[in-house]
């Protein structure tokens, strides 16, 4: 036991509570358990670890693996049986075979079934939850039933009610609970760290960065940033990993002493504040960063990094981003003007585009003033649909020059929904087409300053 | 103290364990009050085993009011008066489990093991089905049916509302037919069945209804509460290792004997069920005494029956009180012997009052949480009308700029965080009716309005014990919203 908690710390509680209940092996195990706590909060680990501790028969279930019941049941079976090709279709032969093998191959010995990520149950058909609740009732084993979820109780709410399972709760873990768990794998972020510098290290070196307070000094430092938006252990390894290196690049360059705390912090600070906008944003590399206790395929790494950076640039400016499109002149301003046809009420349109509006302006202002105070702006409630007559008109409306209306022109409303810039279909007619521009404001901001629009001065929400 | 006497400490201990979690949870025999309802299930059950007489009867109570339970302590007495194995026939159906018709007759037919009889018949309507497996089961020269016995638990789950409730029909029609002495006893927890049933089953159904409510026999839940409590955590003296008892190869029939009569303990048929043996739990008389005294102690103790009342309070569900007696009992262990009054009050705390959503919410970072009082600002200004992610950016920027503490975060960080609060389902979207022309009407993840998926009271309370709350966001929190 004591070994137990030393390979989960900071889970003492949740760990003594879930071995009272499940007791020792000749005892009877309870109808069933409910798990719920946060993301990352050990849940799972320490249910699976201490099945395998008590070595009880158990049947650990991804409820996303298993999407189906039959899926579900016949991994069940397999598990219990241990035999590969077994068929069960519903809840009645589960129950028939628990009776029959299981009876006779565990008698009265402990079987716990866990349900992960058991908030899928809900959807894939009630009936099995309400049924796997009150298992023991149908056959005569001593079996138990654990769901683990991230959703708390109540969202688990049963019209007809349920035999109730008795609830556990894993809270997340504090700061320096956190700093307790990165801590331990300190080896693992240093042998990443070496393995994915160029440059050679060894000698004094090595020894600096492979010291401990180093380590710790970064880790405080990472934590007093990122502990506020984010409490994922998961996402905050992956933070913390990649953002070592860069601690440790000035000390590897010879720059900076290991031992110059405040001169890293300075260093490290900006560099901690930009990443902070990449949490989260990760693709894919959470396989192999899950883990850090495993060693890495430092190449694996390298690329995926830099795809992050890339990523990162253009997540952050939407601006190059919208530049990148090479659109057509026309096209961009049907763009824009497909954007103000979704964000500004129809029966402004008069107003805003009306070559001689001086003075309705001026009461707009005003009506716009006692609207303000209902702060539901046209650009927060999200693009509105319009019809292609409303569009061609805005369009006509701003543009300075005269074209007439080409099929070229029809064309590019079609090239505009191809590449997801305006919703609708692709056929355009000029009688029953309906659009909608879906692209946020920065984005049509930067289109309109490539032509020299500003498109502010025709929202209805900032006049 | 010595070596050999821990350990048998430690043993007693493990055996007080088992054997009270024994009787917590599989003690399905022994049944408590309602004695009249009792009786009259017990009468219907002998009247079709030893009159032949077909019935039908509704069973209903909430949840945990002991409606197995009474079923099964019926049977069980049943069987040891009357000879239930070649005079009936008992059938189990669960709603949750044979819902489906098909597999209600598959089980059917299994437990009336005439699975070989039917073999590859196929049969045109489910009533075939049924009366040729009653003609099967007539015997004897006067070829009568034995009789039998249906118990249809979640009631209500075989009655269908989309399809036909071709068993129902079936079975109750049987109980007016003279095919065979049945009788049908449905179970369920709710109160409105009857609307349930389609016209032709309602008609052919006996219109027989056994309502069962928790403590009607004692109109005060503290009081049963407390009964409950002393009945499952004392022992049965019987268990007690007679030290000074010489005839060995005797004991075990004599303790059998007494358990008989003991009201503390568990029959022996469940212990048999449980392939254990009552020799397994002898304990030691004096430890029993002290046992039995530290509960009766405990029932004395002040304290201890408040926290009891509290519970008392807040459920009658007897299948919750065994819930919270199995959390505290098996607490137990060599170094802690016995039950302390603080462990049994945190465990009723984390019962009547879990306040996950709570604790949910105080799990949440800074920027989750703010997120959530943004929401709730804005749903407080616009009477609950819903909002969406630009709307709720829109106030959280608002705050955020006013605060120069505050870390600015960039727009993606903030719409993780607020799809991670959709994940926790602490913000739900809204029904849309999705009809229409999908590729406009379909809306852009920012524009999807949610409303909050938890009650105000507990952000409330969340941001009042939140640890290390920065005072900005309690500021806000606290300021008027106009
Ligand atoms: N009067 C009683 N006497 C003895 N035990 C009882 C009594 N009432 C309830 N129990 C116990 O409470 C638990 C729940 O009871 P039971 O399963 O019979 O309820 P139920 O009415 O069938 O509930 P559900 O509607 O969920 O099926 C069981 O462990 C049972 O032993
Ligand atoms: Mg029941």
């Amino acid at each position: 036991m004591e070994e137990l908690i030393s390979t989960i710390p900071c889970r003492e509680h949740q760990l003594q509570d879930l071995m009272d209940l499940l007791g020792e092996g000749d005892e009877p195990l309870p109808y069933s358990l409910f798990v719920s706590g946060s993301m990352a909060t050990g849940k799972s680990l320490c249910v699976s670890k201490l099945l395998q501790y008590l070595n009880y028969k158990h049947v650990f279930i991804d409820c996303i693996e298993c999407y189906s019941p039959k899926i579900l049941y016949e991994a069940v079976v397999t598990g219990l049986t241990d035999q590969e090709d077994v068929k069960c279709d519903s809840m009645w032969e589960l129950t028939n075979i628990l009776n029959g093998v299981c009876v006779q191959t565990f008698k009265y010995k402990p079987i716990v079934l866990v349900f992960d990520r058991a908030e899928r149950l809900r959807t894939m058909d009630q009936n099995m939850l309400m049924a796997f609740l009150r298992l023991r009732e149908f056959c005569n084993l001593n079996i138990c039933t654990i769901f683990v979820t991230n959703l708390v109780n109540e969202n688990f709410y049963f019209k007809m009610g349920v035999r109730e399972p008795i609830k556990l709760y894993f809270p997340n873990y504090t700061k320096d609970e956190l700093f307790k768990i990165i801590f331990l794998n300190q080896k693992s972020f240093v042998n990443y760290l070496l393995s994915s510098s160029d440059a050679c290290i060894d000698g004094q070196l090595k020894e600096d960065l492979e010291n401990p307070e180093l380590f710790a000094n970064f880790l405080n430092a990472f934590l007093s940033v990122f502990y506020r938006p984010c409490r994922d252990l998961i996402e905050l390894q992956h933070m913390a990993r990649v953002n070592f290196v860069k601690y440790c690049e000035p000390i590897i360059k010879n720059e900076i002493k290991s031992t110059d705390l405040t001169k890293l912090w300075r260093h490290i600070a900006p560099i901690l504040k930009t990443s902070l906008e990449l949490l989260y944003l990760r693709i894919n590399t959470s396989k192999s960063v899950q883990s850090p206790a495993k060693e890495n395929n430092a190449t694996l790494e390298e690329t995926t990094r830099s795809y992050e950076n890339t990523l990162k640039e253009e997540l952050l400016s939407t601006k190059t981003f919208a530049q990148s499109f090479e659109l057509p002149y026309y096209a961009k301003y049907l763009l824009i003007a497909a954007y103000l046809a979704s964000y500004n009420p129809p029966k402004e349109d008069k107003r805003l585009f009306m070559k001689n509006h001086g003075k309705q302006k001026k009461k707009l202002q005003q009506v716009r003033a006692k609207a303000k105070i209902t702060e539901k702006l046209n650009t927060q409630l999200g693009p509105k649909v319009f019809t292609l007559d409303r569009l061609l008109a805005i369009f006509y409306a701003i543009l300075e020059d005269k074209i007439g209306l080409t099929s070229n022109l029809l064309a590019q409303i079609a090239t505009l929904v191809e590449l997801k810039l305006i919703a609708g279909s692709k056929e355009v007619d000029l009688d029953v087409s309906k659009y909608k521009c879906i692209v946020g404001y920065d984005f049509i901001a930067a289109v309109a300053q490539t032509v020299g629009f500003n498109v502010r001065k025709y929202l209805y929400d900032f006049i | 103290m010595l070596d050999t006497d821990i350990q048998s400490i430690s043993e007693q201990i493990k055996r007080v364990r088992k054997y009270i979690k024994l009787k917590i949870l599989e003690d399905n025999i022994n049944f408590r009050n309602h004695d009249e309802e009792r009786k009259h299930v017990y009468d219907l059950i002998t009247r079709v085993i030893l009159h032949g007489e077909s019935h039908s009867a509704l069973i209903i109570g909430p949840r945990g009011c002991g409606k197995t339970t009474l079923l099964n302590s019926v049977l069980h007495q049943v069987s040891q008066e009357a000879d239930v194995q070649n005079d009936a026939l008992i059938i189990k159906l669960n709603g949750l489990i044979h819902g489906d018709e098909k597999i209600a007759l598959k089980s059917i037919t299994a437990q009336m093991q005439l699975e070989n009889a039917v073999g590859d018949h196929i049969f045109g309507t489910f009533a075939e089905n049924l009366s040729f497996l009653l003609s099967c089961l007539k015997t004897g020269t006067d070829r009568t049916c034995k009789s039998m016995i249906f118990i249809l638990e979640e009631f209500d789950l075989f009655c269908h509302s989309g399809r036909t409730q071709t068993l129902l029909y079936n079975l109750f029609d049987i109980t007016h037919s003279k095919q065979a002495p049945m009788c049908v006893l449905g179970v369920t927890n709710r109160m409105d069945v009857m609307e349930l049933l389609e016209k032709r089953v309602k008609s052919r159904f006996s219109h027989r209804h056994i309502f069962m409510f928790p403590n009607e026999t004692c109109s005060d839940p503290l009081t049963s509460c407390k009964r409950l409590f002393v009945d499952t955590m004392s022992l049965p003296t019987s268990l007690g290792k007679r030290r000074k008892d010489k005839r060995k190869r005797k004991k075990s029939e004599c303790i059998q004997e007494d358990i008989q009569t003991d009201r503390y303990a568990v029959p022996m048929e469940v212990i048999k069920r449980c392939n254990m043996d009552v020799t397994d739990f002898e304990i030691d008389s004096t430890f029993i005494d002290e046992w039995n005294t530290h509960i009766q102690e405990l029932v004395n103790d002040d304290k201890f029956m408040d926290v009891l009342e509290k519970f008392s309070y807040y459920t009658v569900n007897e299948q919750i009180y065994r819930n919270v007696m199995y959390q505290i009992i098996s607490k137990l262990s060599s170094s802690k012997p016995y039950i302390h009054v603080s462990d049994v009050s945190s465990c009723v705390d984390e019962t009547v009052c879990p306040e996950h959503s709570v604790k949910l919410l105080q799990s949440l970072s800074i920027l989750e949480l703010s997120l959530v009082i943004a929401m709730m600002h804005g749903l407080e200004i616009f009477d609950g009308q819903p909002m969406n992610f630009e709307m709720v950016l829109h106030r959280y920027t608002k705050f955020a700029n006013t605060n120069s503490s505050t870390q600015s975060v960039p727009r993606p960080v903030i719409l993780k965080a607020f799809e991670h609060l959709h994940q926790l389902e602490i913000i739900v979207p809204i029904r849309t009716d999705s009809t229409g022309d999908t590729t406009t009407s379909r809306v852009q993840k920012e524009y999807k309005l949610y409303t909050l998926g938890i009650p105000v009271e507990d952000i409330k309370e969340a941001v009042k014990g939140f640890k290390a709350l920065p005072t900005e966001i309690n500021h806000w929190f606290n300021s008027s919203v106009m």
